[in-house]
């Protein structure tokens, strides 16, 4: 066998694959004999081997060649089965790993020694247990039998996500506005240390003395660089405080902050710090908004989308229950948060079940994502409806809600056989729209818990991310805090109406005129 | 950091003063948005929970609860066996527990963090209701999809009128490295990358949250685990098992994994507990010694006054106070 042959292919396959040699074997044999001959010159200076004759040349190489695919069958492969052994043959294929095991059995060690592993006998240290020896047997590339080396190829390739993706994944980032993003800081020490140096007053920190501040950065080192970079939460202890009773569960909704003998936290970041952030964050904005405008990946958005304007909120206040939808027109997205009667008492009134799956929600979409908030019971009567209403439930988003610290929610009863740290939020889908934007997030949301039932406004940004800006986006059950550019709001506690599509203007108007009359006709009229 | 707007106006003599202002704290309180924070720097938001390391953090109570317990559930356990056996031999091997050997167990927990799962056939071919007691209590494991799947067994009245889903867990993995990040179940189609595995707790026959309190506790844990950095490597996180010891008060606990779970993360035996599957790394089962263990270890938990007073507790029971 031809070592030289080998060690060449080994050293070489990049090259020899790519343009412009591209496999032909006619000038990978030009470019062997060129190396050999460049080789030989430097160390022994023969000169036989140039007056070689060509075809004789040409021919110890190719049966070398046939003698290495012999010995190692499929370490190089050719473009055409069929015509091996004339000039016009093509590798397409070189397996180095299967070459570099070859050459190991001729000279030991030179691969596996060369790239640092152990399994080369030459490297072992005299005093290596057999047991030792075997399991690096099993870590080196050679214990790799083909099914895994197909396989991990396959995962690779499998695994490459298409351009569509990373295309869709870019334009969601960069129409995505920025907004101040501060850490919070982990350290449990700077936080009482801070305590004892915070003047606070009427629940509100007044100042931080600097000095104070100075010398407890020379015990606690780092801490001065930590207190204006990052967001501490500060202990508000007063005179009924009882420190080993631990955290209040309410914390900063805590009603009876005067009388509560457990640790309530004051939040400290610096103005400045803020002011900082936000100025960055304003010019990180406006940069985009200007590249915004030149999007070239349209895909599923009209072609304006960086510079047409959303509309303003449009909403109406209605019994959603008895509203007319075809008043409204089509969605992409539909978003509800129903309040289910989950046999609890809540601050306000639920619908009944009935109610709410009877509701026509199949005027709504033709195709798109429905978003249904459930919880306890309704997850199940939840996922029925959306099958009734013909959608299939394609992901299920978890809300984590989170305290003032940025922990979850671990007490207080919130759940009857288990505390509930998070709500569920069923996706469902309708036809198949082509022209969603996915997986440009995950199915969850970590955000703060605000008021009793008020979902976190993250989810805005998902769904338009998904959909785009422009698309047609409705919100059922929504309240005024829900009402938003580019979205349509109705629901019962919403204030008047506000509407600007002049279709469904004229709708509505007209709705509203058969409701008054509807609402007469007890009345014997004049006409 | 940044005191670079201060600097250029700031002299030697009023330097103090300035580094004063910025310390200067701010009036409104200050959020982070970390989905948005998530689109532009690929860190998962779950990153940011602070208790993801000790859920019960700033609850010394709760904590101390939570030590109580396990060394109360850790004195009153069974050794740890193990039931190596394939899938399909799954299904015969427990009926001839039921009926041979007459074995029941109050805690039964189907599944694992691992797409490739046959829970719907095996909860359909297996004599379930027979093999749990009553009360008892049966926790279910999967992926979304296939947790979302088992709707269908609520429709079905026989299964629905002997279990009553009670309760929607989900575990979240830490990142997209982690051996629990659910790659498998991403398809093209979904909407939304997957992170999370859900959890199904049935409760068979009756249990009242206010008065069985010999039964179970309830509220000590949430429905809602986060993987910590510092799990060991194994095919199920210890939380998955602390939840249902925390929960019910019974020493007969079974896990069944109808998959294979591969040999990167093996299924380790845990004491109190029955493991049967195909990869558990111990095989010593042996239904006459187990009985003989759970004679000896009573088939619940006695009470414990000092957890007694700590565990939380229905509003109803306040009223004689």
């Amino acid at each position: 066998m031809n070592l030289e042959l080998v060690r060449y292919f080994i050293e070489n396959h990049a090259t020899l694959l790519a343009p412009p040699v591209a496999g032909t074997v006619v000038n990978i044999e030009l470019l062997f004999a060129m190396s050999q001959t460049l080789s030989r010159k430097e160390s022994c200076q023969d000169p036989e081997s140039s007056s070689k004759h060509e075809t004789e040349q040409w021919n110890t190489f190719w049966s070398d060649l046939m003698d290495m695919i012999a010995l190692s069958p499929g370490c190089v492969s050719f473009v055409t089965q069929d015509a091996p052994g004339n000039r016009g043959a093509i590798i397409d294929h070189i397996d180095v790993q299967t070459l570099q095991i070859m050459y190991d059995c001729a000279v030991p060690g030179s691969y596996t020694g060369a790239k640092g592993s152990k399994s080369s006998k030459l490297n072992y240290p005299a005093n290596a247990s057999l047991s030792d020896r075997l399991l690096t047997v099993l870590d080196s590339s050679a214990a790799e039998t083909p099914n895994q080396q197909i396989l991990s190829q396959l995962q690779r390739v499998l695994a490459v996500k298409p351009a569509s993706h990373t295309l869709g994944q870019e334009r969601a980032q960069k129409f995505t506005p920025h907004s101040s993003f501060i850490h919070i800081c982990s350290n449990r020490n700077h936080s009482s240390v801070l305590s004892s140096i915070a003047n606070v007053s009427n629940n509100k920190i007044v100042a931080i003395d600097c000095n104070k501040l100075q010398n407890a950065d020379q015990d606690c080192p780092g801490l001065l660089k930590c207190a204006q970079s990052k967001i501490h939460f500060i202990p508000n202890l007063k005179p009924q405080t009882d420190t080993g009773l631990g955290d209040c569960s309410y914390l900063d909704t805590c009603h009876k902050l005067n009388s509560c003998r457990y640790v309530h936290y004051l939040q400290y970041v610096p103005e400045s710090l803020v002011q900082l952030t936000s100025l960055r964050t304003r010019e990180t904005n406006e940069s985009c908004d200007s590249n915004k405008r030149i999007c070239l990946y349209t895909r599923g958005l009209c072609c304006s989308v960086g510079s047409t304007p959303t509309l303003p909120a449009q909403w109406i206040q209605c019994d959603v229950r008895r509203f007319d939808f075809n008043v409204l027109g089509k969605f992409s997205v539909v978003v509800a948060d129903p309040a289910w009667n989950i046999r609890m008492n809540l601050p306000y009134g639920t619908c009944n079940d009935s109610e709410l799956t009877d509701l026509p929600l199949n005027l709504l979409q033709q195709e798109g994502i429905i978003f249904l908030w459930v919880t306890g019971r309704a997850i199940e009567v939840g996922k029925e409806s959306l099958q009734r209403w013909g959608y299939q439930v394609c992901n299920e988003i978890s809300w984590i809600k989170t305290n003032q610290l940025g922990r979850t929610i671990v007490t207080g009863r919130t759940g009857h056989w288990l505390n509930h740290s998070k709500e569920h939020l069923l996706v469902g889908l309708k036809g198949t729209p082509e022209w969603l934007n996915r997986q440009s997030d995950i199915d969850l949301i970590v955000s703060a818990s605000r008021e009793t039932s008020r979902k976190p406004d993250e989810l805005y940004g998902m769904i338009e991310r998904l959909v785009g800006p422009h698309a047609r986006k409705l919100e059922i059950f929504g309240r005024d805090h829900n009402t938003r550019s580019g979205w349509f709001t109705i629901g019962n506690q919403l204030n008047g109406d506000s509407v600007y599509e002049p279709d469904v203007k004229r709708k509505y108007n007209t709705y509203l005129q058969r409701q008054k009359k509807t609402h007469r006709a007890p009345y014997p009229t004049l006409a | 950091m940044y005191p670079e707007r201060a600097k250029p106006k700031s002299g030697a003599e009023n330097g103090r003063k300035k580094r004063n202002n910025s310390l200067k704290p701010a009036t409104q309180p200050h959020t982070n948005d970390y989905t948005q924070h998530y689109v532009h720097t690929n860190i998962l938001p779950q990153r940011f929970v602070k208790n993801s390391e000790n859920q019960v953090e700033g609850y010394p109570n709760l904590q101390k609860l939570f030590r109580l317990k396990e060394k109360h559930v850790a004195r009153h356990a069974t050794t740890p066996y193990g039931c190596r056996i394939n899938i399909d031999e799954m299904v015969p091997t427990l009926n001839s527990w039921i009926h041979n050997d007459k074995l029941i167990f109050d805690v039964v927990m189907i599944g694992c963090l691992t797409d490739n799962q046959f829970i719907y056939p095996l909860l359909t071919s297996l004599p379930i209701d027979r093999l749990i007691s009553k009360p008892g209590f049966l926790f279910i494991w999967g992926s979304a999809q296939k947790i979302n799947e088992l709707t269908k067994l609520l429709q079905n009245d026989t299964w629905a009128k002997k279990f009553r889903k009670s309760e929607e867990l989900v575990f979240i993995p830490v990142d997209k490295s982690s051996p629990f990040y659910p790659g498998l179940d991403n398809d093209d189609q979904a909407l939304f990358e997957k992170m999370q595995w859900h959890c199904w707790m049935c409760i068979t026959g009756t249990v009242r949250r206010a008065t069985d309190g010999h039964l179970i506790h309830c509220n000590v844990d949430t429905d809602l685990t986060i993987e910590s950095d510092g799990s060991q490597n194994s095919a199920i996180p210890a939380h998955l098992y602390k939840i249902a010891e925390n929960f019910s008060t019974a020493t007969r606990r079974l896990h069944i994994i109808p998959a294979r779970t591969g040999t990167e993360t093996p299924v380790r035996v845990r004491p109190g507990w029955v493991i049967m599957s195909p990869d558990v790394i111990l095989n010593n089962f042996d239904s006459v010694r187990y009985q003989e263990d759970i004679n000896k270890v009573g088939t619940h938990l006695p009470m414990k006054n000092e957890i007694e007073t700590l565990r939380p507790k229905s509003p109803v029971q306040k009223k004689p106070m």
